[in-house]
């Protein structure tokens, strides 16, 4: 099964490309709407701002694409903002909205420890993604998070506990990067390129 | 872990002494006052010192005392302690526990009766130590009891808790004692109030990892406003980080000695491969010629998968731009930002701010530029300050005097940069030995450790480290 990576701007693509490749993907990296519309599995990157990864979903059309694939029965994967952009809000510069295919808002970590989180953090986890790596340390590099979703299927501690990654149905989302946490990370990837 | 807020009392006020000096006092007011201004949650431990009790042997402050007792405070009081009456006077004024200190070393009999009538959890031996000997008498005399004789007392006395003050720390803000709290967990079962030098949260959290310290008495550092017991973390599980440093030049790992005497080291992609199988957590590579070498930055990053810092001769938003297309998830920037601080902003709004790093060279106390080879008037602790307020995500702190030496990291630079910002700290110049990088961590607040011709030789692996880290109790991945 050809996975698609979506050739957001706002990511280092190139990354999670050689990532998924060294987990056994068969991979082709595109911005074009129709075929991320026919995908069977899509990988969603992101970094930086939520709100200008959303505005060019939309202004690319690639946002009505990713809900046609999942509604056919994709697999998707959203990574860090990625993952972000699967819940219906978040509260990153005023309030913008998501993709909804998770039920839940995204809001700003609040507490003693820097902002942002920076670094490693070990993660419980449950769940076919995870199989192998349960309670395993990610890196994460995120200012915002979700918290206490219904959908989640992975949690870590910053700052209080945070969601660390979703599973609805086809759709999930891990808030860390896979592509830079060494074998655990490579261990998820391979985990969903083997979704079938 | 519990926050033991302390307060010395004279003459009806809150007092410190440095050094124990009666002859040097800082008043700060009625106590009271006091305790409101510092936001002591209900029901909070409290160590209260009776100054003038302890030089005359008498309760002096007993009103006071029980004033606190009456807030629903739990009170410890210590001061000139003697008798079994003396106890008594303190408990009856509502105190919860006594601390005796010269009793406890000195009369080993006086101290089986006060357990005997009072209880053994109501007894908190203190045990004050100056260069591993124990004083007694207000300090002024060393006690012929061993620190093991003592602690043995106190197991047979099912004692639980004793207060252990390190005398060269207390009120000097220069961080707890850690070797003597790790000393005393080889040799005694009984739990630890640590007590002296605690000045920052991260104090108390490397403290509580200590595994036999089940508390901390803060008292200068919460008096001077340099904690607020609401910011401090009662314990911190997030992994630090090992990370092993590629100095690259012209597409080879080079290593010199305070950035002098450069010498050919390898294959950077070799390298970076080996570090990643041997547990680093990120990888750093500065280009030391100051050229940023686009090609070797994503050879290395298409072969790790673990977090790539690259830094040297990044001198513009498009130099940045470059290294992050090149692979790199973040770009470290030294001299340019001397040079034009707002580079520091720009990459930060442009980039977000955790792909800027600020890479600081200090050269005794100040901040060097060009490898270390040009010294600047900035004074490094205001210079990390500043790139914490234009938006650095983390620092990258070398210390170019002890660069290369293997005599261990800059403690006293650490911690003083550490105190001062918000963001991480990555520790860098002079490991020579797996207790630096503890230290490091423990004393010197570093996020993140980093050594370069360590690693390289092979005199430790990564591995090495943070396996002796794990075993000190510092959290790793």
């Amino acid at each position: 099964m050809t996975t698609i990576l979506i050739d957001s701007p706002v990511a280092n693509v190139a990354n999670i490309a050689h990532a998924l490749r060294a987990s056994g993907a068969a991979l082709d990296v595109t911005r074009d709407p129709q075929a991320i519309a026919r995908a069977s599995k899509l990988v969603l990157p992101g970094v930086g701002s939520f709100a200008a990864a959303m505005r060019w979903l939309e202004e690319t059309r690639i946002d009505s694409a990713i809900r046609d694939a999942v509604a056919s029965g994709a697999f998707l994967l959203g990574i860090c903002v990625g993952h972000q952009l699967l819940f219906d809000v978040s509260s990153e510069m005023g309030t913008t909205r998501g993709l909804g295919l998770i039920r839940g808002s995204v809001s700003r970590f609040e507490g003693t420890l820097p902002i942002p989180q920076i670094g490693w953090n070990r993660v419980r986890a449950r769940g076919a993604l995870f199989d192998g790596v349960d309670g395993e340390a990610f890196y994460f590099v995120n200012s915002y998070a979700a918290r206490n979703v219904q959908d989640e299927i992975a949690s870590a501690d910053y700052n209080g506990p945070f969601t660390a990654a979703v599973q609805r149905e086809r759709v999930f989302g891990v808030q860390f990067h896979p592509e830079k946490s060494s074998g655990a990370g490579l261990r998820v990837l391979r985990n969903f390129v083997a979704c079938n | 872990m519990q926050l033991i807020p302390s307060l010395d009392l004279l003459h009806g006020r809150v007092v410190r002494l440095t050094h124990g000096d009666f002859a040097t006092p800082t008043f700060y007011g009625d106590p009271e006052a006091v305790l409101e201004s510092l936001d002591v949650p209900r029901g909070a431990r409290l160590h209260v010192v009776d100054l003038e009790a302890s030089r005359s042997g008498r309760p002096i402050e007993t009103e006071i005392v029980r004033r606190l007792a009456l807030r629903d405070l739990v009170v410890q009081v210590g001061g000139g302690i003697r008798s079994l009456d003396d106890a008594r006077r303190w408990l009856d004024c509502g105190a919860e526990r006594v601390v005796v200190g010269t009793v406890a070393a000195n009369s080993p009999a006086l101290l089986a009766s006060l357990v005997e009538t009072f209880g053994p959890e109501r007894i908190v031996p203190a045990v004050d130590v100056r260069d591993g000997v124990i004083r007694v008498d207000g300090w002024e005399r060393a006690s012929t009891a061993s620190l093991a004789d003592v602690f043995a007392r106190l197991e047979s006395l099912q004692i639980p808790e004793a207060l252990v003050t390190d005398i060269a720390r207390d009120g000097a803000l220069r961080g707890p004692s850690f070797a003597l709290y790790r000393q005393l967990r080889a040799l005694t079962r009984v739990k630890l109030i640590a007590s002296g030098g605690v000045s920052t949260p991260g104090d108390v959290v490397s403290l509580s990892r200590l595994g036999n310290v089940s508390g901390c008495v803060i008292g200068k550092a919460l008096l001077e406003g340099r904690i607020r017991l609401a910011d401090v973390p009662l314990s911190n599980t997030i992994p630090e980080r090992v990370i092993p440093c590629l100095d690259v030049r012209g597409g080879r790992v080079v290593k010199g000695v305070s950035f002098e005497n450069i010498r050919d080291a390898g294959d950077p992609v070799e390298c970076a491969v080996r570090y990643e199988a041997e547990g680093a957590d990120e990888l750093v590579i500065l280009d030391i010629d100051g050229g940023t070498d686009r090609d070797t930055i994503r050879r290395v990053a298409d072969a790790i998968f673990i977090p790539l810092t690259v830094g040297g001769g990044v001198r513009s938003l498009d130099d940045f731009r470059d290294m992050l297309r090149a692979g790199a998830d973040r770009v470290a920037i030294n001299t340019a930002a001397l040079s034009r601080p707002e580079l520091i902003r720009e990459c930060a709004e442009e980039f977000g701010v955790q792909a800027v790093v600020l890479s600081c060279d200090s050269k005794g106390g100040f901040a060097a530029v060009r490898g270390g080879r040009e010294l600047t008037d900035v004074d490094t602790v205001e210079w990390c300050r500043r790139a914490e307020a234009l938006g650095a995500g983390e620092i990258l702190l070398t210390s170019v005097d002890r660069d290369g030496t293997n005599s261990g990291f800059d403690l006293e630079l650490l911690r003083a940069v550490t105190n001062a910002v918000k963001i991480g700290v990555i520790a860098s110049g002079g490991a020579g030995r797996v207790e630096d990088f503890r230290d490091a961590i423990e004393s010197g607040g570093a996020r993140a450790v980093l050594a370069a011709s360590l690693f390289h030789d092979r005199v430790l692996t990564v591995g090495d480290v943070k396996r002796h880290l794990a075993a000190e109790g510092i959290p790793i991945r």
